[in-house]
């Protein structure tokens, strides 16, 4: 393995963190999207490096999965992005609140 | 003669009952009537042809185990013995006159089904007091008539005061019900079983104190039933009942019950001379309070209800002094001339149209000749005129105090001829002020239905020769019922002062007779003075209890509904609601509805565990 793990798990953490943060601090909820998606890419490469540093084909099996299942994610979240602005005209995260207490 | 047709005694008015219960509404009014009159009447034939089998020893049978577990044994089973042949011979009889009358009196009312069907029952009741061969069965009658009572006193509950009238005979009887039943689980306790001669035959075997401990729980039992001092103040309220119920109550039925009771466990009660005392006592002293109150009534079903009570109480009064046979003739004749007399008022308030207030009677013997003279018969019954049977019951009863000798029994000797004066006075009184007189009613009188006045004539046969039951040996009699009941030895006095006493017994006879001749021949105009509304109110015993017992009793009801219920047990649950509500209230703030916030705290709680995990695998 030419890049070791440990560089492989930096990078995921990195790019976890900065998705995490994408999903806190932006109102759009597109771009929260986005934030979630990148976070479940970094989940995505550490199995793949761990797959890699273990010589097991399991971890790039269920990544395989995960991409799958992440399209169908993607196609259902916009979906109901579309469907939220159309009844609030707007994708500001603010305006739906109405599950407060 | 097959025993088990004793059981057709109680169960043919049973089943007039429940028939009645079930179908009565259906059926037209006559029907509902005609069934039972004929279910109380079959049981009084029954009662005649069965009369054999209660001569001496009398008659056990069983017809099966109503409750059995290990020791205790209540068997549904009757004693048919010389005291209940004769008492139930006299309950069918009268009832089954009063119901005719009855047929007669309620013949507009619609709701003769339940009438009849409680009715009914009530005689049943009664039966299983009078027959039961073990104190359970007994007690089930008991309760049986203190509950057709309740239904029957209040029968036209759509007046408020007929429906109190009605709870208030239910739970004052209640009370005393309460005593018979402590000693009748502590019978149980001693004897380890209920059966009535049973307890009678081993009754020597336990403790002087205990037994009249005993004695006194089963007079208490017999004073709520027989409203006797303290428990007397639902008798005169139960005239707010139908005039036969009155009758039924106060002279057949209900009312001698504890009489009965008395005598049934006379073996058990005579042993213990502390209690013996205290029911002559209390006897006594409801016979002279009872009179005292009847002075002053006005309302003529309230003196009788008085009477009644005094009557009752010569009875206990005779239980006290060690006569059976007194008590029972006391008993028999009380309830011919009671009845006659009951039936004879609601004829009275018939033909006054309603009024039963005696200020507004006066008169009525131009009216109905035959109800006076049916009325006078029971009038003289009860004031004792001499030769009545009346009078041969009642100085049977002072005769056997008198023999007694004691300076105990010879007070309250002297209270019951002071008592019967009295008597004597209060019905001329009623006599005078209801039949002579000028008239004085505005209603015009009701038609008497043929049904009501021709019942009358036989109760005043009975009443007025009644003294031939138990005919004294001075008048040449063989005290037949002494005999029947067992016991054959009266007292024995010289004749010399057997004779001064029927002469002291007449003074004070003709006495209140002449007092009452005097004041009331002529009527002297509604009466106001303090000591007669004193009287009026029944010596104001119920607000004495008001203060006594009601007031507290409400007090602690107050206590325990606003104190208990509403400070306490509400303000802990409506408390603790307050506080999750309170506490709640600052937990919903956390639910902003804002999804970035939910995923900080989401955030903030993966760094937390993370933190967590880091921290345990630095240890």
């Amino acid at each position: 393995m030419i890049v070791p793990l440990e560089h492989v798990l930096f990078l995921s953490a990195i790019l976890f963190m900065l998705g995490l943060g994408c999903v806190l601090a932006r109102r759009n909820l597109i771009m929260i999207l986005i934030g979630v998606e990148i976070m479940l890419n970094a989940v995505g490469l550490t199995l793949v490096g761990a797959s890699a540093f273990w010589q097991q084909i399991d971890g790039q099996i269920m990544v395989i999965f995960l991409m799958a299942m992440t399209s169908a994610e993607v196609s259902i979240s916009l979906a109901m992005v579309v469907y939220l602005n159309r009844r609030k005209g707007t994708v500001d995260v603010r305006a739906f609140d109405e599950m407060r207490g | 003669m097959n025993p088990l047709l004793l059981f057709l005694i109680p169960a043919l008015p049973l089943l007039g009952g429940v028939f009645n219960t079930c179908f009565g509404s259906r059926l037209p009014q006559r029907a509902v009537a005609a069934i039972a009159v004929a279910s109380v009447a079959c049981s009084f034939v029954l009662t005649v042809f069965l009369w054999s089998l209660g001569a001496g020893e009398g008659t056990r049978t069983v017809l099966f185990s109503w409750l059995k577990s290990s020791g205790f044994q209540a068997d549904v089973g009757l004693l048919f013995d010389p005291l209940a042949t004769i008492m139930t011979l006299m309950v069918t009889g009268v009832a089954t006159l009063i119901h005719l009358y009855a047929a007669g009196y309620m013949a507009h009312d619609q709701n003769q089904a339940r009438f009849f069907a409680l009715l009914n029952l009530f005689v049943f009741a009664m039966l299983c007091i009078v027959l039961a061969d073990n104190l359970l069965f007994l007690f089930l009658g008991w309760e049986g008539v203190g509950f057709c009572s309740y239904g029957l006193i209040g029968f036209w509950y759509r007046k408020a005061e007929n429906a109190s009238a009605g709870r208030k005979a239910f739970i004052v009887t209640r009370i005393g019900d309460l005593f018979f039943a402590i000693a009748l689980l502590w019978l149980f306790r001693l004897f380890g079983t209920i059966a009535i001669d049973q307890i009678n035959g081993r009754a020597a075997e336990i403790d002087p104190q205990m037994l009249t401990v005993l004695v006194l729980l089963l007079l208490g039992g017999a004073c709520g039933k027989s409203a006797q001092l303290p428990l007397m103040t639902w008798l005169p309220d139960a005239m707010a009942g139908p005039t036969p119920v009155s009758a039924l109550i106060h002279a057949a039925t209900m009312v001698t019950a504890g009489v009965y009771l008395l005598c049934r466990m006379f073996p058990l009660v005579s042993l213990s001379p502390t209690g013996m005392g205290a029911i002559a006592l209390i006897g006594m002293l409801t016979a002279l309070y009872a009179a005292s109150c009847a002075v002053s009534q006005r309302e003529i079903k309230r003196v009788l209800a008085y009477s009644t009570m005094s009557q009752i109480g010569y009875m206990f009064f005779a239980v006290g002094v060690g006569t059976v046979s007194g008590a029972m003739f006391h008993l028999l004749t009380h309830a011919f001339f009671k009845a006659l007399l009951f039936m004879g008022a609601g004829c009275v308030i018939h033909l006054a149209g309603g009024e039963n207030d005696i200020y507004r009677m006066g008169g009525l013997k131009q009216k109905s000749p035959l109800v006076f003279w049916l009325f006078l018969a029971g009038i003289l019954c009860l004031a004792g005129t001499p030769l009545t049977g009346g009078f041969f019951s009642k100085d049977a009863i002072l005769l056997t105090a008198f023999a007694r000798g004691d300076a105990f029994f010879a007070l309250l000797w002297g209270l019951g001829v002071l008592t019967a004066g009295v008597t004597s006075f209060y019905s001329f009184r009623l006599l005078y002020l209801v039949f002579l007189g000028a008239e004085r009613q505005n209603e015009k009188g009701h038609e008497l239905s043929p049904l009501m006045l021709w019942t009358l004539p036989l109760l005043a046969l009975f009443g007025l020769f009644g003294g031939l039951l138990n005919l004294p040996h001075l008048f040449g009699g063989h005290e037949w019922l002494g005999h029947w009941l067992g016991q054959p030895v009266g007292v024995v006095l010289p004749v010399g002062t057997e004779l001064g006493l029927l002469l002291l017994m007449l003074i004070f006879f003709v006495g209140g007779w002449l007092i009452a001749h005097l004041r009331y021949r002529t009527f002297p105009g509604d009466e106001q003075a303090g000591w007669r509304n004193f009287l009026l109110q029944g010596w104001r015993f119920d607000t004495l209890y008001e203060f006594i017992l009601l007031r507290p009793y409400r007090l602690l009801c107050r206590f325990c509904w606003q104190g208990g219920d509403k400070a306490l047990i509400d303000g802990v649950v409506e408390g603790l609601g307050q506080l999750w509500m309170h506490w709640g209230g600052y937990a919903r703030r956390l639910s902003t509805g804002q999804i970035g916030f939910y995923l900080q705290g989401f955030a903030w709680g993966f760094l937390l565990i993370l933190g967590w995990f880091l921290l345990m695998s630095v240890k």
